[in-house]
């Protein structure tokens, strides 16, 4: 799936806690980022979504060039998870307000496949 | 470990250029041999930074190749690959080849050609293959926009202006308009007044033209297009000898006294403060100490400011100013070619350009000729130290190469 050649779906936003320290990092390590354990158990996104920080970007690369331009932001979920996605609006978003994740297709990459993942969209 | 002195050091121009990649490459590499008086000898290695020679003009073997148009046969060619930081590890791997004593006469080239790239967002594209695949770059990232979030946060976090980076962009186009090598040898004073004799518009300041959402859009929000650097060809290249044999080939060379390379992660927003830069905290620490120098010993910098927030952030993170305030200092004229700590006097990669393999090189070959007082109209005075920082993916591979006059 790395390589991005079939439909790519990414269903949960997961993360992996280290059994030896507890240290919560992205699930595609295999050796802790703090004490090198090699044992992890998954984490998966809970709780309240904070917008740590944001951006409009307004050059997307060639396979998001059907928008002229999208907002990213970086946010973090009550349980300590982190994620990096698009959010659903450009307009009035601000550090530090509550969002809601919602699944959806993104793009087609540049080998014509589907990418479904999570985009957020602010609250009230 | 062999002492390592750089003994010629030259570059193309940057810019939109006509020549390809090898023309630009035999170009610096064969002027730099030109200048350190080596046109007869043997070189023992080659060592060929580039970032994309297979995906932006179909060369795998570039080192290769380089050596038999310029006919450095047999010496050892190899291509030295690290993102945008591939210059400066092409740089360590020579020095490297010469203190371990495999090699005594080295040349170490770096070059990009990218202008004939012409596909909206194909550049954007490939540039962002450097990203994570899952965490990052199918979410639509690029290397702007991880700009553009670090920008957010650092203004943020340290109740920053805009218009403090604003004022790195106008000293670093201010420097390139005295470098005849740059790729925009122009103020942004003369931007706009070539935009109000086209009849653009009428701006009577140049903080209020760089506010003008037409004449400079927003490209990752907060930042815009005076704040990134520019897409450019060019090469630039160094040779490198074993230092007790320098003083046959020049009365002034420089020795290479310090060399730091370090990592960080790969997903941006794992690190605990994205406006800290830890890999640029652990390699300028060990040039330093190898060089046995300190901040404070430093006369001139050339920083990697493809974006204007990164020169802020590595002014803070290479031991210059404390953190949150490289910004602040830069727009109080601190870091200006005549201030308390000159950088990018080169003009940096927002004026000199940014031909990706081509940058490493490039920071210091323009610290070889200050420390030699040969930089012409953008001289520092009493240069006698310089670092880089080379700035590999988002930070997560840095290089950092110190200088001094021997």
């Amino acid at each position: 799936m790395s390589d991005m050649s079939e439909n790519y779906k990414i269903e949960k936003i997961e993360w992996i806690k280290c059994k030896k320290c507890g240290y919560l990092q992205y699930k595609s390590h295999l050796r802790c980022l703090k004490c090198k354990n090699t044992e992890f158990e998954p984490i998966i996104a809970e709780g309240k979504c904070k917008l740590i920080s944001y951006t409009i970007l307004k050059a997307p690369p060639m396979e998001f060039r059907d928008k002229e331009s999208y907002a990213l932001g970086i946010v973090e979920f009550e349980n300590g998870v982190k994620a990096l996605g698009q959010l659903t609006t450009q307009d009035d978003l601000k550090i530090g307000m509550e969002l809601k994740p919602e699944y959806t297709k993104i793009c087609d990459n540049l080998d014509g496949k589907e990418v479904y993942t999570y985009v957020y969209k602010p609250l009230g | 470990m062999n002492e390592v002195a750089i003994i010629g050091a030259a570059q193309t121009k940057f810019g939109r250029l006509e020549e390809g990649l090898l023309e630009l490459l035999c170009e610096a590499s064969l002027k730099a041999i030109e200048n350190s008086d080596t046109f007869g000898e043997n070189f023992d290695s080659v060592y060929v930074g580039c970032m994309f020679p297979g995906e932006f003009n179909h060369y795998s073997g570039i080192a290769s190749a380089l050596v038999d148009r310029i006919n450095l046969i047999p010496a050892a060619a190899d291509h030295i690959k690290n993102g945008p930081a591939s210059g400066g590890s092409a740089i360590k791997a020579g020095f490297q080849a010469i203190a371990s004593g495999m090699a005594d006469l080295v040349l170490v080239v770096g070059g990009e050609k990218m202008t004939h790239i012409t596909t909206p967002g194909l550049v954007t594209s490939t540039v962002a293959t450097v990203t994570h695949h899952e965490a990052e770059r199918i979410h639509g990232v690029s290397l702007p926009s991880f700009a553009g979030l670090l920008t957010r946060t650092y203004l943020h976090k340290y109740n920053a202006k805009i218009e403090w980076l604003d004022a790195i962009a106008i000293k670093n186009h201010r420097n390139g308009a005295l470098n005849p090598y740059a790729h925009f040898q122009r103020t942004i004073k003369d931007f706009m007044e070539s935009a109000i004799k086209k009849g653009k518009g009428n701006w009577k300041t140049i903080e209020e033209f760089l506010k003008d959402d037409r004449r400079n859009p927003i490209i990752a929000d907060p930042l815009r297009l005076f704040h990134i650097c520019p897409i450019s060809d060019g090469a630039a290249a160094l040779v490198l000898c074993k230092a007790e044999l320098a003083k046959k080939f020049t009365d002034t060379p420089v020795l290479i006294s310090g060399v730091g390379q370090a990592t960080d992660t790969h997903i941006i927003y794992e690190r605990e403060d994205i406006t800290v830069l830890n890999a640029l905290r652990i390699c300028s620490e060990q040039a330093y100490k190898m060089a046995k120098k300190a901040p404070q010993d430093i006369d001139v910098a050339e920083l990697h400011d493809a974006f204007a927030i990164l020169e802020a952030v590595q002014s803070e993170d290479i031991g210059f100013f404390k953190k949150g305030e490289g910004a602040k200092a830069a727009s109080e004229g601190m870091t200006e070619i005549d201030g308390k700590i000159p950088i990018n006097p080169s003009g940096g990669l927002k004026a000199r350009g940014h031909p990706l393999g081509a940058t490493g090189v490039a920071q210091v070959v323009e610290l070889f000729w200050q420390l030699r007082n040969e930089a012409g109209k953008r001289q520092v005075s009493n240069a006698n130290t310089g670092i880089t920082c080379n700035f590999g993916g988002f930070g997560n591979n840095i290089v950092s190469i110190l200088v001094e006059r021997m």
